[in-house]
């Protein structure tokens, strides 16, 4: 009983830190209709800066704002100069620009870092609890307290400020939205800012969870959280957090727990086509 | 001309069939495929499955090559094709995800240890390698184009194009979207299984990666920087993207850097690819017949 | 009493609570001008919709020549002889205007799956669309991409297309709006060609004056309703036709 209760705590970080993956590729699909693969690389991006600045400074703190700051950059610049001006022809042209931008920096890191497997040895500043006979350590407190506090923070800003409701208004009609006065570019680029912010902050806590960084540790994020939107419903950011929690259980359950006889990262594309076959539009989408 | 330069032509030639395939379902039906190399490894396993286990020559084993390819196409793009067209995309993405899971993991499939000892293809009783099989690939890959080109001049083209523009007034002439969506998607994924059929018989050794995910998306890359919808677009963009990374090479370490780079300026500045309306080429051409009037 | 070409027998389209069409009963009379009319929101293009085959009727029937067509597929309607035009246009951009055109003449192979592997750059095919592009004066623009044309020209290639399709009857949405006064005028005499060549048309329009002017009757629809059929003159002077476009003060002001 108490190993189930631990792995279902380890589901539960795991699918945190799948939904704080995902959210940028949530955000910015709902915004642009465009699957941002290159999130991923932003993403390994933020664990290598944090990585790099925590060994500057020593403090955990300034990495993560350090690498919260280079990746928003970072998103911005990729918005710019690679979707903004494709945005008038056909999906798939900014697809591919995704993929070429998220596979040369891949690259770059693999040439300034070394294609080595890096360690991530920070301590979290979070405590450890005790339940009783289980003790969440505090790694996993570190993961479900920064998960709830960007969640908390991003219901916050969607649906309690100025910007959010322009941010809600441009995901569904952005000419309307423009005709009402809302500065669309504006929004996009706070929803850049605002996705590659929370992947620097996934990428540092991936980095110490797993005490790994290496330069294609995106790889298989990129291709599952795109599973991940769909299972959620395309479009829909409550539903991809819902869909990463449940993925994120579902993996270690299964497959650490029961055992089942499957490779851990295919439950995503599993989940992915049962839902493309029965509910095409997600847990949330609208069809 | 160097075992090397033979050896890239023809890859080279089994790719841009492969990609002639993917053109007519994303060129000129206005489909998105990004699971395109699934049809090609179906094509590719297939072959090497009659030849190792049937012991079937290849020049018998083609016919069935085509006919599964596009069934396989046919099957799977019935359920897709009705899909709306964001759902298409990652469709396709998670078609590639099963068949190449299906590859690795079914043992008839050889596993992750794929299948090897393929026989080369026999002409005449002479086996045909270097040079001979190159020209076999060209000779194909001329077949192929030829039926793109076709397909262009044909009812069934002219109602696909007409698809691609406008879905609902294309309907409202008697066009049937679902059967000639699948009928470009057949006709690409057939195509595409007669390029896994040479590419078995060339290596002698396939496995499952090499028809994953990455493939696609290459796959589509030479489609789209060569000009998507044009008749030598996905040949010249298999050329240019395929000689790229052999022209790099002398970079070394730096070679996957500035491919992938290169490619994202492609796409960035010439999305409609080179041979496109509005790409490098095409101007080039315009601007010089202008002059030449008076 | 000549059989009617098309009928429409209690049709009825409900969206979830919204009946955008309630219990219509419509016949359009062989070679006539049936011009259906009605404020924004009245359900005539879901009616057009409905007929031609964009979605199936909630309740209620259309008949064709007597024979039910509700529910069947766009393309199959349209290979029974009923062409329609799109409130928005909707050209086929990259193609020149003749090859537009072309599509439209192969409705004839597209059924065939032995034809359509024939080559559509036949003489014979080529000179029947530019025939067509004759009778709506788009010839001379033959050669051009659609894509470039202004609205006016593409609402004659929409007829263009509808033309070669709807040898039985022609669904004509708003093919006037947007246009200048020259444009107008043009469109109205092809529309009169049209008819002498004897194809029934349906027409939705905004414009009353050509409403009136190219109709032979009028059907007045509002809130999914059908409140007035009739002549012209008839509907025209109608209280409760007054009533819907302008409101019930209205009443007093029409001439």
């Amino acid at each position: 009983m108490h190993l189930f209760i631990e792995q279902l705590l380890n589901g539960l970080a795991m699918g945190a830190i799948y939904a704080l993956v995902t959210l940028g590729l949530a955000l910015v699909y709902g915004i642009l209709r465009i699957l941002h693969v290159a999130h991923a690389a932003v993403y390994t991006v933020g664990a290598y800066a944090g990585l790099y600045l925590f060994g500057a400074t020593g403090s955990l703190l300034l990495a993560a704002l350090g690498s919260m700051v280079l990746c928003a950059a970072l998103g911005v610049a990729i918005e710019r100069f690679v979707y903004f001006p494709l945005l008038k022809y056909p999906p798939y042209v900014p697809l591919i620009g995704s993929i070429a931008v998220m596979l040369a920096i891949e690259e770059l890191c693999r040439l300034i870092a070394g294609p080595y497997i890096q360690t991530f040895p920070a301590r979290l500043p979070f405590p450890d609890i005790h339940l009783g006979p289980v003790t969440v350590s505090s790694t996993l407190t570190a993961v479900y307290g920064v998960t709830a506090a960007v969640l908390f923070l991003l219901w916050y800003i969607t649906s309690r400020t100025e910007l959010g409701l322009a941010m809600r208004a441009a995901s569904q009609d952005m000419p309307m939205a423009d005709a009402v006065g809302i500065n669309s570019h504006f929004v996009i680029t706070v929803t850049f800012i605002i996705g590659s912010a929370i992947a620097a902050v996934a990428g540092i806590l991936v980095g110490i969870y797993y005490n790994q960084v290496y330069p294609t540790m995106g790889t298989v994020p990129a291709y599952k959280t795109l599973a991940i939107i769909v299972v959620g419903g395309l479009g829909s950011v409550p539903g991809a957090v819902i869909a990463a929690l449940l993925l994120g259980m579902a993996e270690t359950l299964l497959i650490g727990y029961a055992q089942i006889p499957l490779p851990r990262d295919a439950l995503a594309f599993i989940a992915m086509i049962g839902v493309l076959m029965w509910r095409a539009e997600g847990l949330l989408g609208s069809k | 001309m160097s075992a090397y330069v033979i050896t890239i032509a023809t890859l080279i030639a089994i790719y841009a069939i492969v990609a002639c395939g993917l053109n007519i379902i994303v060129g000129y039906a206005g489909q998105i495929s990004l699971g395109h190399a699934a049809f090609f490894g179906i094509g590719a396993y297939t072959a090497a499955l009659f030849a190792t286990k049937a012991e079937l020559s290849f020049w018998y084993a083609l016919p069935c090559v085509l006919i599964i390819s596009g069934l396989v196409g046919l099957l799977l793009g019935l359920p897709s094709l009705r899909v709306r067209h964001d759902f298409l995309a990652i469709t396709t993405i998670g078609i590639n995800f099963i068949v190449e899971a299906m590859f690795l993991y079914i043992p008839f499939f050889g596993g992750a240890l794929g299948i090897g000892g393929i026989p080369r293809i026999t002409l005449f009783g002479l086996p045909l390698k270097g040079i001979g099989f190159f020209w076999l690939c060209t000779g194909f890959l001329s077949l192929s184009v030829a039926a793109c080109w076709w397909f262009t001049r044909c009812w069934a083209g002219l109602a696909c194009f007409a698809l691609r523009e406008e879905e609902e007034a294309a309907a409202g002439l008697g066009i049937s979207p679902v059967r000639f969506k699948l009928l470009a998607f057949v006709a690409g994924t057939a195509m595409a299984g007669l390029g896994g059929a040479l590419y078995a018989h060339y290596m002698r050794f396939i496995s499952a990666t090499d028809f994953s995910f990455p493939v696609s998306i290459t796959l589509l890359s030479m489609v789209v920087v060569g000009g998507m919808g044009t008749l030598w677009g996905p040949v010249l963009g298999t050329l240019i993207l395929s000689a790229l990374p052999e022209l790099f090479r002398p970079l070394v370490d730096y070679r996957i850097l500035f491919t992938t780079t290169l490619l994202l300026l492609m796409i960035r500045f010439q999305p409609g690819g080179l041979l496109g309306e509005t790409g490098f080429i095409r101007s080039r051409v315009a601007v010089r017949s202008r002059r030449g009037r008076p | 009493m000549t059989e009617a070409l098309l009928k429409l027998e209690g049709l009825s389209k409900h969206f979830g609570g919204l009946k955008a069409v309630d219990g219509v009963n419509l016949q359009v009379r062989p070679g006539e001008i049936l011009g259906l009319l009605g404020p924004n929101g009245a359900g005539k293009t879901v009616c057009f919709n409905l007929i031609s085959g964009v979605y199936p009727p909630t309740a209620g029937q259309v008949r064709l020549s007597g024979r039910r067509i509700d529910g069947f597929t766009p393309h199959r309607i349209a290979q029974m002889g009923i062409g329609r035009t799109f409130q928005i246009v909707k050209p086929f951009a990259s193609l020149t205007v003749l090859e537009n055109v072309l599509a439209a003449c192969g409705i004839t192979r597209y059924p065939s799956l032995t034809r359509i592997w024939t080559p559509w750059r036949s003489k014979m095919d080529r000179e029947m669309a530019m025939a067509v592009l004759e009778r709506v004066g788009l010839a001379d623009l033959a050669h051009r991409k659609a894509g470039l044309l202004p609205l006016g020209n593409l609402r004659r290639l929409e007829i263009a297309r509808a033309l070669v399709v709807g040898q039985k009857l022609l669904l004509l949405d708003e093919s006037f709006s947007g246009l200048r006064h020259e444009e107008i005028q043009r469109l109205e005499s092809v529309i009169r060609r049209i008819r002498e060549d004897g194809i029934t048309v349906l027409l939705i329009e905004h414009n009353m004056r050509v409403a009136m002017g190219l109709s032979d009757r009028v059907a007045v629809l509002d809130h999914g309703r059908k409140i007035a059929e009739g002549p012209p003159e008839a509907v025209q002077n109608n209280d409760e036709v007054i009533e819907a476009y302008l409101g019930r003060k209205g009443r007093g002001h029409a001439a």
